[in-house]
């Protein structure tokens, strides 16, 4: 089966498009799968912002993912809701683009986007400029069959040490095939910088796990990421070594580091707010 | 643009501010982001951190900064071929380079110079009279109050 556009695509259609300014657009989450995580959420505004600044350039470039200053988690969404999407762009040349977005289903705000920059790339070196200019014009027609995506891949993280309540390292292992690489990108396959970052969140879920309960009967959850940075392509088959760190533990909420080795090179690196369960 | 008249007193009244933003940035420490300090070989940044930076910059200081127009500001009237003879940067464009990137201490001019290696001359005093032009461009199209 041809994965382009389904294995990791996030935009089913698109309703408005003001090329490099604005675009709005939408996401039916498929029935079935097992979760849809806030980082496919963001990936979603991220590919929203991607075709406009695209349709700016004239498909000469397109935009991978690179920095966000703020993202903030406000809910949950489940298998089978329709992500309304919309991204702003504050500029956008051939060297960059900067924007902001949302996404809310069922009215509610599931995910804001800040000061995001995505540094731009030759776009014949990764995909078909011809071919997405076809998938332009359906998004903004009929729009694309929903139910490509076929779940959350499972990548497993080898605990290889730290310090309990304090840190945890673990290895990651980027499979060398995987479906999404083919969607991402066809002519050159990279590892989805999102994927690297819901690993890095999966790691500090579980050193927040590790945390003292910040009151009885609550625990902590995820609320934001800022200073997101992703430095570096990751290609098939890396093995890859992420650190969570605690920074700072407060009753009213906690902040971690999240980073990703490859070697000695840091190849990206986040912050992660965590407040107790409830308090938003 | 000239910047030839930018006092060090006006560095000085940005250095904390842009010093500070720079640390955000790195994710290192503000003592280690000192005025003469080469982002590339002495803070370690990269194409994705001078990115940042600027971003971050425009944010702290509420001005536009042209990315990658460091190196046309500093050819001045010298034409493109003037300036750049195969990738490497001519006598008179070497003599405009240290003129307008006088902030950079004399000796990290090293001759020949190729135009790829421009970038490693920025120090953090580059970028405080970047965001300085830029308050004066800014000022200068601002409507009389």
């Amino acid at each position: 089966m041809d994965e382009h556009f389904r294995a990791f695509t996030f935009v089913d259609r698109i309703n408005s498009i003001h090329p490099g300014v604005r675009i709005r657009g939408s996401y039916a989450i498929p029935q079935g799968i097992g979760s849809f995580p806030a980082s496919l959420v963001a990936e979603a505004v991220g590919q929203l912002a991607a075709w406009s600044a695209m349709a700016a350039l004239d498909f000469k470039c397109r935009p991978v993912a690179g920095l966000a200053a703020n993202i903030e988690m406000l809910s949950a969404v489940r298998p089978g809701q329709v992500l309304e999407l919309a991204a702003e762009l504050e500029t956008v040349d051939a060297e960059a683009v900067a924007y902001g977005g949302t996404a809310h289903a069922d009215g509610v705000p599931v995910i804001r986007l800040q000061h995001c920059v995505g540094p731009m790339i030759p776009l014949e070196d990764f995909d078909d400029p011809q071919v997405l200019r076809a998938r332009l014009a359906l998004l903004q027609g009929d729009g694309a069959v929903p139910g490509g995506f076929r779940g959350v891949p499972t990548f497993p993280l080898d605990r290889s040490g730290g310090e309990t309540g304090k840190s945890l390292r673990a290895t990651l292992q980027v499979p060398t095939s995987a479906s999404f690489f083919a969607d991402h990108f066809p002519r050159r396959p990279v590892f989805p910088g999102t994927l690297l970052m819901n690993a890095n969140l999966e790691l500090a879920a579980a050193l927040a796990a590790q945390l003292p309960a910040p009151a009885v009967g609550e625990s902590w959850v995820l609320r934001g990421v800022s200073d997101v940075k992703l430095r570096a392509f990751t290609p098939p088959g890396e093995t890859l070594e992420i650190e969570a760190r605690l920074n700072q533990h407060l009753p009213e909420g906690a902040t971690l580091t999240v980073e990703t080795r490859k070697g000695k090179r840091v190849i990206s690196g986040a912050r992660v707010r965590l407040a107790p369960e409830g308090v938003v | 643009m000239s910047n030839t008249n930018i006092t060090k007193e006006e560095i000085m009244g940005v250095f904390p501010k842009v010093a500070a933003t720079m640390a955000d940035a790195l994710g290192c420490d503000v003592e280690e982001v000192k005025l003469d300090a080469s982002l590339i070989d002495d803070l370690g940044a990269e194409s994705i951190d001078f990115l940042d930076i600027v971003f971050r910059l425009e944010r702290a200081f509420k001005v536009k900064i042209p990315r990658g127009k460091i190196v046309e500001e500093a050819r001045g009237d010298l034409s493109e071929a003037e300036f750049d003879q195969g990738g490497v940067v001519s006598a008179a464009g070497f003599e405009r380079l240290k003129s307008f990137l006088n902030e950079v201490p004399a000796e990290r001019f090293k001759s020949p110079m190729k135009v790829a290696e421009i970038p490693r001359l920025f120090t953090v005093g580059t970028f405080c009279k970047m965001v300085l032009r830029q308050q004066r461009a800014a000022a200068a199209t601002a409507p009389p109050a």
